[in-house]
């Protein structure tokens, strides 16, 4: 112990270390009582964190999943003043209804493929047919949403393989068809089966079923090649959308600026998509903030009485070290510097503790409601080293802050008035 | 009863020669606690302790002797008067230099030994040199043992206060009180905690280090004994402080017993 004081300790402070550190090895009850009471906020905040942002990210990860996260489209046209049209001097109706759906096409899309994959932080980038269609076997058409699509592609995108129930995604051949176990049920089809899709504009064909998945939430879209949808809905070798998956989720905005500002499109991020889903997150975010704050400050309110106890009971001993020529900052910093011990050791042991029980908790499974499905966490929590060091460093700021006031207290006494 | 008054300076180079220095002097030293209700304790005392010299100090209770003890040492401040040590008014000085004049020139020995409970014998010798330095030298620590070994603590040296009796615990506050070779030391009621036997063995000790140090000591006591061992004896009586003869103060003592 005194060879490791000398060795680290300038020697100018080697005093108030070494009687710091004997108050702390010879404290007992307190020093354990002030070490839990670091260690528990410690432990508090890296639970919260963990579990909050741990459920955010699953809830994310759930939801962007599933859907592009930024949209590539032909700008919607906007909605022409009546005077306009009625005036009739600019535009017939004839001429609206001719361009509408003109102006949906995507011609030069492997230019703008091309442009958005030289793009930082995007995944895949997927050109898309999407229409809506009837679907039948016999009579009962029923309407469902069709995505043209290299399956490769796309599947990046929407993840559709490892949704399936039975039969294939990738390898889709152009006469084949996958759609999803809600759609198969109504039509009482199984993989293998043929079934007829007809488009918006008339065009009409039989499909093999290659694959039936399910998502466990509502219906979903049956998934076509792209030469299939492009003929289908009569696009030609045009597409109407272009879909691009990122790998960092929340750059989606500047990314959707980016292309905006490099292509004649529209690109809509999934955030302006869902943004009440992104204002809960705020919240959540702000909760655990906020709980963490008040259990760092409930624990520093701890330490502060226990040291300042601790301060009252050593009184005749600060008065027999003031007698003896120690200055008031020599007093100031034994206790300031207890704090600190008490701060690393408390925030070290509830660093321990608390990814020990997250850990723990990591490792129970949510009980599998639907077949085939493999078991998630039941507590999604994630161990994030950055809140694990910002909970540490709060923690021992927090308890240096309490320490403050006991050891000005102890500083300020007057050895004549302790030691009568 | 002589009272210490006013000297000219001729009589001061007379009696000044051939005569060690002067390490404490006081000069109308004044002290009343301010409070609900005001204690005038010190009504303007004057005297002069040298090198070398064991001064008893005697009073009944309550008389302002630990007062008095307390001003010499700069734990607390007079209200009038000045105290000088070693040549210098301590009024003058702030509060860091007050603390590296406490750890440089005065040495204290109270009626509890108040050594640090954390630390060991030894530690406890060496805190006003750690103290003042961070830690001790190689030479501060073995002159420290050599003076432990002196007061019979060799085999003690690193054991806890709590290990240890009254009289070893006192005997190692004195080894602290004279750790930093200050020129006074000042004992109030050095041994009121112990027993006879220990207190005589204490003293003598102090006697020991008092005379071969030359350090001065100006110790309180309630032992009439232990008075009569001292080299001068002042009474504080009245707010005023009072240099009594042996003689006297065997008188004073004889009077009071019946
Ligand atoms: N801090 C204080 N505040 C008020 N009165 C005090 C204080 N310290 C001592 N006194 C009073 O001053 C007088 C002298 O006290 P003290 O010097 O301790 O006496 P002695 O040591 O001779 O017994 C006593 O009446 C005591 O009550
Ligand atoms: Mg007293």
């Amino acid at each position: 112990m005194n060879v490791l004081l000398r060795t680290f300790v300038p020697r100018r402070f080697r005093f108030e270390t070494q009687l710091a550190l004997r108050h702390l090895l010879s404290g007992g009850g307190q020093t354990v009582l002030t070490v839990s009471a670091v260690a528990a906020g410690v432990i508090i905040v890296i639970f919260i964190t963990s579990l909050i942002f741990g459920l955010q990210d699953r809830l994310t990860e759930l939801l962007t999943d599933a859907i592009p996260h930024v949209t590539i489209t032909v700008e919607e046209p906007e909605p022409r003043p009546l005077a306009r049209i009625t005036d009739g001097s600019e535009l017939s109706s004839s001429r609206i209804e001719q361009q509408a759906p003109q102006l949906k096409f995507i011609d030069n899309w492997p230019h703008v493929v091309e442009t958005v994959r030289a793009l930082p932080n995007v995944r895949a980038v997927a050109p898309v047919v999407s229409g809506q269609a009837f679907v039948s076997k016999g009579a009962n058409p029923i309407g469902t949403a069709v995505v043209g699509a290299d399956p490769d592609l796309q599947n990046v995108i929407t993840p559709v393989t490892k949704d399936l129930i039975s039969g294939k995604y990738l390898g889709l051949r152009s006469d084949e068809i996958v759609i999803d176990a809600e759609l198969a049920e109504d039509l009482d089809v199984t993989t293998g089966e043929r079934i007829r899709v007809t488009s918006g504009t008339n065009a009409s064909d039989s499909f093999t079923v290659a694959g039936i998945y399910s998502r466990g939430q509502g219906r979903g879209s049956a998934y076509v090649t792209l030469r299939t949808g492009q003929s289908l809905f009569g696009y030609g070798t045009s597409v109407n959308v272009v879909y691009v998956k990122l790998i960092n989720i929340y750059e989606a905005d500047s990314v959707a600026d980016r292309i905006m500002a490099l292509l004649p499109y529209e690109a809509k991020s999934w955030t302006r998509e869902f943004p009440q889903f992104l204002s809960s997150l705020q919240v959540q975010t702000a909760s655990a903030y906020l709980i963490s704050a008040f259990s760092l400050i409930a624990s520093g309110f701890a330490i502060a009485a226990v040291l300042i106890v601790s301060v009252l009971q050593k009184s005749k001993q600060i008065g027999i070290l003031k007698s003896m020529g120690t200055r008031r900052r020599q007093i100031l910093r034994v206790f300031i510097l207890e704090g600190l011990g008490v701060a690393i050791v408390g925030s070290l042991l509830g660093l321990v503790v608390g990814v020990t029980i997250v850990l723990l908790l990591s490792l129970f499974d949510q009980p599998v409601t639907r077949i085939g499905q493999t078991p998630e966490q039941l507590f999604p929590v994630r161990i994030l080293p950055f809140y694990l060091g910002l909970a540490m460093i709060a923690a021992i700021i927090s308890t240096v802050v309490a320490a403050v006031l006991p050891a000005r207290r102890a500083a300020k006494m007057n050895p004549v008035d302790v030691m009568r | 009863m002589t009272s210490a008054s006013f000297i000219t300076s001729d009589e001061e180079t007379r009696m000044n020669k051939g005569l060690p220095p002067v390490v404490v002097e006081t000069r109308s030293l004044r002290k009343t606690y301010f409070g609900k209700i005001d204690v005038p304790v010190l009504f303007g005392v004057d005297f002069r302790i040298r090198k070398e010299e064991f001064v008893a100090i005697v009073g009944q209770s309550g008389s302002g002797k630990s007062t008095l003890l307390n001003l010499l040492g700069a734990l607390d401040t007079p209200t009038g008067g000045t105290v000088i040590i070693n040549g210098v008014d301590i009024s003058t000085l702030d509060e860091d230099e007050l603390a590296y004049f406490r750890s440089d020139q005065v040495g204290f020995i109270f009626q509890f030994h108040y050594l640090l409970d954390e630390f060991s014998c030894l530690e406890n010798a060496l805190l006003p040199i750690t103290i003042r330095h961070g830690d001790a030298s190689e030479e501060d620590q073995a002159r420290v043992i050599e003076l432990l070994r002196r007061v019979g603590l060799g085999s003690r040296i690193h054991h806890r206060p709590e290990e240890m009796s009254g009289g070893e615990n006192q005997r190692c506050a004195i080894v602290r009180a004279l750790a930093n070779a200050p020129k006074i030391v000042l004992a109030d009621e050095p041994t009121g905690n112990l027993d006879s036997r220990s207190g005589q063995e204490v003293f003598r000790l102090m006697r020991e280090m008092n005379r071969e140090s030359g350090v001065a000591f100006v110790m309180i006591t309630h032992d009439d004994r232990l008075a009569q061992a001292a080299d001068r004896i002042l009474l504080i009586e009245d707010g005023l402080v009072h240099e009594i003869s042996k003689e006297e103060h065997r008188k004073r003592v004889a009077s009071l017993v019946p």
